[in-house]
C-alpha cells in the first residue's frame, strides 16, 4: 500500500489537490468567504502595480502617438521636428485631459440626476474580454471598503447598469458584469412590461422564461425590475437584438445587448444606496439613442 | 521549492498586466506552460502543489470561481506528468502541439467545474484562440523557463527534481 502511494504520489497529489479544489468552489459558491483573505493580499500587492500600470499605459500611448506623428517629419529640419513634437505631445495631453473632461462631465450629470450617494471609480483591471480568453466577467475598481464600497453595491454608467460588486478589499473592489455567466437580475421589457431574467452569456444577456405568446420585439428597451434587492428599479439594462423561437417550444430564445460597452469604461459609479435609485439613471438610459 | 520562487512571482506579474494592460488581447496562457515546464522537467509533489496554486492566483485575479482553475491546473499537471513520461516534449512541434492540446484539456476541465457549480457557460471561439497562441508562443516560452529555472535564487534550495 505504502510502495504504492509513493509509487504514485504525483498522480494522486494531483487528484487530490483537484478534488479539494472542486471543495473549495462549493465553499465559496455556498458564500463562505475563506478566500476573502487570499484575495485581501493579493489586491493589497498587486493593486498598487495596476494602478502603475494603467497610468504608464495612459502615457506611453501619448508619447507613442506622438513619436508616430514624427518619423515622416524626420527628414525636415531640426528646429520644426522639435516644434512639432512639443506641439503633438502638447496636443495628445490635450486630446487626453479633454478626453478626461467629457466622461468626468458625463459622470458628474449623471451623477447629480441621480442625486443618491455614488462614488465615482476608476477602472484598474478587467479579466477575459474579447479576444483575451477565459470566462469570467469582472472589472477591477480603484476603490475599496476604505472608501465605503460593500459588496452587492450596483455599479453604473451613463450608458446604464454595469453590474455589481462581488468582493471588497480595502482598496480595491471587484465588480461582476452583467454578461458574466454568473449574473442574473431581474429585468422587465419597458415597452410591454413583461418581467423576466437576464442571464450572462460571456458576450451579451439572455432574457429567460418569456413564453411565445408574450410582446417582446428586436430594438425593445429592457431595464431593471427593482425586485432582486441588488438593483434599483428603473436602471437600463439593454436593448433586444434577437427574439427567436426556443429550442424547447416552451420559452423563446431572446438577446439582449448590453446598454455599457465595457471595453470603452475607464470611469463608473458605484451606487452606495442599494434600491433607491432616483429616476434621473432612468431618463438617462432612456435618453440612449 | 525554488520554482515557488521563480514561477509564482512571474505568474502573479504576468496577471496583474494582462488584467491593467492587456485584457482583450489573447496572450498564451503563461501558467498551462509553466504547469507543463514543471511537469515535464521531473514532477513531484511539489510540482501539484505549484500547479494548484497557480490557478487558485488566476482565480483570485480573474474574479471567477474560486477552484475552478486550480481544478483543471492540478489535474493537468497530472496528465502533463503522465504525458511526459512517454513524450519528450523538446522539438518545437511536440512543445506546441503538446502545450495546446494541454490547454485545451485545460479548458473542458474549467467548464466541467463551472458545469458542477452551476453555471453554464458555452465554448467560445476566444477560447480555441487562447489554446492557439499558447501553442504558438510554447516553444519560445518553454526553453525561457528552462533558462529561467536554472538560474540561482538565494535561499532557495533546489526542488521539483526527480
Amino acid at each position: 500500500m505504502l510502495s504504492f502511494v509513493k509509487r504514485h504520489q504525483v498522480i494522486l497529489a494531483s487528484i487530490i489537490l483537484s478534488l479539494f479544489s472542486l471543495h473549495l468552489s462549493s465553499l465559496v459558491r455556498k458564500g463562505t468567504g475563506g478566500e476573502v483573505i487570499v484575495r485581501a493580499v493579493l489586491s493589497a500587492v498587486t493593486s498598487p502595480f495596476e494602478r502603475t500600470l494603467v497610468r504608464m499605459e495612459t502615457k506611453v500611448k501619448g508619447v507613442w502617438g506622438g513619436y508616430i506623428y514624427l518619423v515622416g517629419q524626420r527628414a525636415e529640419n531640426e528646429n520644426l521636428k522639435k516644434t512639432i513634437y512639443t506641439l503633438t505631445d502638447e496636443n495628445n495631453k490635450l486630446k487626453e485631459e479633454l478626453s478626461l473632461d467629457s466622461r468626468m462631465k458625463e459622470l458628474l450629470k449623471f451623477k447629480e440626476e441621480s442625486a443618491v450617494p455614488t462614488l465615482a471609480a476608476r477602472i484598474i483591471g478587467m479579466s477575459n474580454f474579447g479576444a483575451g480568453g477565459g470566462w469570467a466577467r469582472t472589472l477591477t475598481l480603484d476603490r475599496g471598503s476604505l472608501e465605503g464600497a460593500e459588496v452587492d453595491m450596483p455599479v453604473v454608467s451613463p450608458r446604464g447598469v454595469v453590474g455589481r460588486i462581488i468582493e471588497v478589499t480595502q482598496r480595491t473592489s471587484t465588480v461582476l458584469l452583467l454578461v458574466d455567466p454568473r449574473s442574473n437580475i431581474d429585468v422587465t421589457v419597458q415597452r410591454t412590461r413583461i418581467r423576466s431574467v437576464a442571464e450572462g452569456n460571456g458576450t451579451s444577456l439572455t432574457l429567460k422564461y418569456v413564453r411565445p405568446f408574450d410582446d417582446v420585439q428586436e430594438g425593445d428597451v429592457v431595464t431593471t425590475a427593482g425586485l432582486s434587492g441588488i438593483f434599483p428599479k428603473g436602471l437600463y439594462v439593454g436593448e433586444v437584438t434577437t427574439v427567436e423561437r426556443g429550442e424547447d417550444n416552451l420559452f423563446r430564445y431572446i438577446e439582449v445587448k448590453p446598454a455599457s460597452d465595457i471595453r470603452k469604461l475607464e470611469e463608473v459609479l458605484i451606487v452606495k444606496e442599494k434600491q433607491n435609485l432616483l429616476s434621473g439613471i432612468e431618463r438617462a438610459g432612456k435618453s440612449i439613442p | 521549492m525554488k520554482d515557488f520562487f521563480i514561477f509564482l512571482p512571474l505568474t502573479v506579474v504576468y496577471l496583474a498586466f494582462k488584467a491593467a494592460v492587456f485584457p482583450s488581447l489573447p496572450l498564451p496562457d503563461i501558467t498551462l506552460l509553466i504547469v507543463l515546464f514543471v511537469a515535464q522537467k521531473g514532477a513531484s509533489v511539489g510540482g501539484a502543489l505549484l500547479s494548484f496554486v497557480l490557478g487558485y492566483v488566476d482565480d483570485v485575479f480573474s474574479g471567477a470561481i474560486i477552484g475552478s482553475t486550480s481544478f483543471a491546473l492540478a489535474l493537468t499537471f497530472g496528465v502533463a506528468y503522465l504525458l511526459s513520461r512517454k513524450v519528450h516534449f523538446s522539438t518545437v512541434a511536440a512543445m506546441a502541439i503538446g502545450s495546446a492540446g494541454l490547454d485545451l484539456f485545460k479548458w473542458v476541465l474549467i467548464l466541467a467545474a463551472l458545469g458542477l457549480s452551476g453555471v453554464k457557460f458555452p465554448f467560445m471561439p476566444q477560447i480555441l484562440l487562447t489554446v492557439t497562441v499558447t501553442g504558438f508562443f510554447a516553444p519560445v516560452i518553454l526553453p525561457f523557463f528552462r533558462r529561467l529555472s536554472a538560474t540561482k535564487v538565494p535561499g532557495a534550495q533546489r526542488g521539483g527534481e526527480r
